[in-house]
């Protein structure tokens, strides 16, 4: 089933949350909202849960209009960031309590139960209470309790944030299993960049209440909609330069730190303004000589080993720093003269009065 | 073990000892005292152990009136106070569940409201109440007397029920109100969309959440209304309505004591809230809601 929202808005108080979102989740597609904490991603899930009533807008499941609709009406099922799991009763009844409030038999639900159960591999804590229960436990239990009752919806509001970082890793995996074995449309919590791109079919990056981009990780990455995404999306994140729009040999240059680069022919130049935001990721920064035609020189600001590759900080400008990200193997000294080039095919131009991207042809 | 962790140890139970001893002997005292005759009572050097051992006192304390009436004693007299002594513990039973029932439910249902619902005022209610309950009861008495003699209550046992209300109630609320701010909302919320109803809820979810707390309150309130000597020693005046508290006290009577009578007193009035008290206190257990959430 879909999930449309229209014109949807929520304010606490004087405080604004959301402004007026308009997106569709498409039928069992796995989306991801992505923004930083504060940014109102918890509030939407709410809204779309029935926890929270909005200030305007609507929400739709599969085309009908449910807002007036209590949760438990809405055929959704929801794991909480705490997992919220029933205290007083045991895993079994946690996870069968759907099934006793929709009136279903008592041997019905214990099946039920213990298929679930079976595919979580939590069978034999079926009479344990949470309390007794590692933090692993607890998250299955949750998602025990939202797996059996077969939602239209699942929603889980950053489920895998409190586990070390192992589990992390497996649990990212069979979440997308199930997922994948449930078939319904899932909306997936998260501030981490790495579980959205890892995890998505669409990713919609929120900041401040606002829908940046909803796209693939793909596109969210390669073509960020404006410089919130760009920087937000990208570990290390992308470097910024202002640059200034020319004109050499009759051709359209970006001036920079005292070079002319030729605007890549991927972009659309008309309308664009004089002054340009330049993005180039790190891993798209390459260490060149310094008689290279297209190297911009500069000294080794600062080195950081971070596993297998190297990231390189070269001060191109007076506090104009280039960092780029290359095989651990390449050393640089400290205050060395070195020099950086772009691959330029990977390059992101922005309105830096908008932010927008520059159209692409 | 060590010899200094041997002698800590040895310290410890002394003192446990000590304490314990402090605490049982008054008890195990009147205990004895009640199964003495009178003439025993009064010995000099004192003795423990009765020589004679008697129930007399509590047979004169559990007859009643009816057997007072039916043996013809006294043409037309009064009973002597002993006499009462059933009605006395029967009003005590029923202040004392009466305002344990009105209290827990009360303090119950607005504590939870006070933390699941806005309004103005939320923040201050239960720190008022707690500011309201550290207040002697001695300066609510009278103007309650007052009150309740304007609603023509006074001598009746509904009196000492509102009274005890009044002095319970808001400590409950805050008790209540504390433990209800430690179960997370998130639960409640799980629970209306794993599809119950609001009410299905606080039955279901938050009820038996609470159970420790409620408990606390209930034994916190049973122990105040059926301790309390005040409120009975102005509110009421009729011999078979007094509660025990200021029944018993009719065993003075300006020129001698009855000890025999006052001493099976203290243990019939000992032993409800004993038994009781044990029965309830393994529902008290902590860390009730660990699990629920992260952690
Ligand atoms: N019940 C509430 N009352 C007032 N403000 C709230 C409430 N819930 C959330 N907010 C505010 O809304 C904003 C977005 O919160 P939230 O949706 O939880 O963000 P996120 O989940 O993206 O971290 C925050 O500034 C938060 O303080
Ligand atoms: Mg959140």
């Amino acid at each position: 089933m879909d999930v449309r929202i229209e014109g949807l808005s929520k304010s606490f108080g004087s405080n604004q949350v959301l402004k007026s979102l308009d997106m569709t989740f498409p039928e069992r597609r796995f989306v991801t909202l992505l923004g930083p904490s504060g940014c109102g991603k918890t509030t939407l899930l709410r809204m779309i849960a029935g926890l929270e009533r909005a200030t305007a807008g609507a929400i739709y499941f599969g085309g009908n209009r449910v807002d007036h609709l209590s949760p438990g009406d809405r055929n959704i099922a929801m794991v909480f960031q705490s997992y919220a799991l029933y205290p007083t009763m045991d895993v079994a009844q946690n996870i069968g309590y759907g099934l006793k409030v929709r009136g279903i038999p008592k041997a019905d639900r214990a099946e039920k139960v213990g298929v679930v159960a079976r595919v979580l591999e939590i069978g034999q804590l079926l009479a344990r209470k949470p309390r007794a229960l590692s933090g692993g436990q607890r998250q299955r239990v949750a998602l025990g309790r939202a797996m059996v009752r077969k939602p239209d919806i699942f929603l889980m509001d950053e489920p895998l944030s409190n586990l070390d970082a192992k589990l992390r890793a497996t649990m990212r995996g069979e979440l997308k299993r199930f997922h994948l074995d449930l078939e319904t449309t899932s909306i997936y919590v998260t501030h981490d960049q790495l579980e959205a791109m890892t995890m998505s079919d669409l990713v919609a990056v929120m900041d401040q209440g606002v829908v940046q981009q909803f796209a693939t990780p793909e596109e969210v990455y390669d073509r960020p909609a404006n410089l919130f995404v760009a920087g937000f999306i990208g570990s290390p994140p992308m470097n910024f330069a202002e640059a200034e729009l020319g004109e050499a040999a009759g051709r359209p240059v970006l001036r920079i730190a005292g070079r002319a680069l030729p605007v890549p022919p991927q972009f659309d130049l008309s309308g664009a303004p004089s002054r340009l935001t330049l993005g180039i990721r790190p891993q798209d920064v390459r260490l060149a000589a310094p008689e290279a035609p297209d190297a911009i020189p500069g000294t080794v600001w600062m080195t950081e080993l971070i596993g297998s590759e190297r990231l390189i900080e070269v001060e191109i400008a007076p506090r104009l720093r280039i960092t780029a990200e290359v095989r651990s193997e390449i050393r640089a000294e400290l205050n060395a003269p070195a020099a950086v080039a772009f691959d330029m095919a990977k390059l992101h131009l922005f309105d830096p009065g908008t932010g927008r991207a520059l159209p692409r042809r | 073990m060590t010899p200094k962790a041997l002698l800590g140890r040895v310290a410890l139970y002394a003192l446990l000892a000590a304490v314990t001893f402090l605490v049982c002997f008054p008890l195990v005292w009147a205990f004895f005292t009640s199964m003495k005759p009178k003439d025993e009572i009064f010995l000099w050097p004192p003795t423990l152990w009765p020589s004679t051992w008697t129930l007399e006192n509590y047979r004169a304390l559990l007859q009643g009136k009816d057997a007072y009436f039916q043996a013809g004693a006294a043409g037309g007299g009064q009973p002597p106070p002993s006499a009462f002594f059933l009605d006395w513990f029967l009003n005590s039973v029923i202040v004392t569940l009466g305002t344990t029932v009105i209290s827990t439910l009360v303090s119950t249902l607005a504590a939870y409201s006070l933390t699941r619902f806005r309004f103005p005022g939320q923040r201050a209610v239960p720190y008022l109440a707690l500011v309201g309950y550290m207040v002697p009861s001695i300066i609510f008495v009278f103007p309650m007397f007052l009150v309740m003699a304007d609603l023509r209550l006074t001598d009746t046992l509904l009196s000492l029920i509102l009274g005890y209300v009044c002095i319970t109630l808001p400590f409950c609320m805050w008790l209540m109100w504390a433990f209800f701010r430690g179960v997370p909302i998130e639960i409640e919320e799980a629970a209306l969309v794993d599809g119950a109803s609001r009410l299905r809820v606080f039955w279901e979810i938050v009820l038996p959440t609470a159970w420790p707390g409620i408990v606390a309150a209930a034994i916190f309130t049973l122990i105040v209304s059926w301790n309390d000597y005040l409120f009975g020693r102005v509110f009421m005046n009729s011999m078979e309505n007094l509660p025990l508290t200021v029944g018993v006290m009719h065993f003075f009577d300006g020129t001698h004591v009855d000890w025999g009578l006052m001493m099976a007193s203290s243990v019939i009035m000992t032993v409800p809230m004993a038994i009781l008290f044990m029965a309830l206190q393994r529902h008290l257990v902590a860390g009730f809601g660990a699990g629920a959430v992260k952690g």
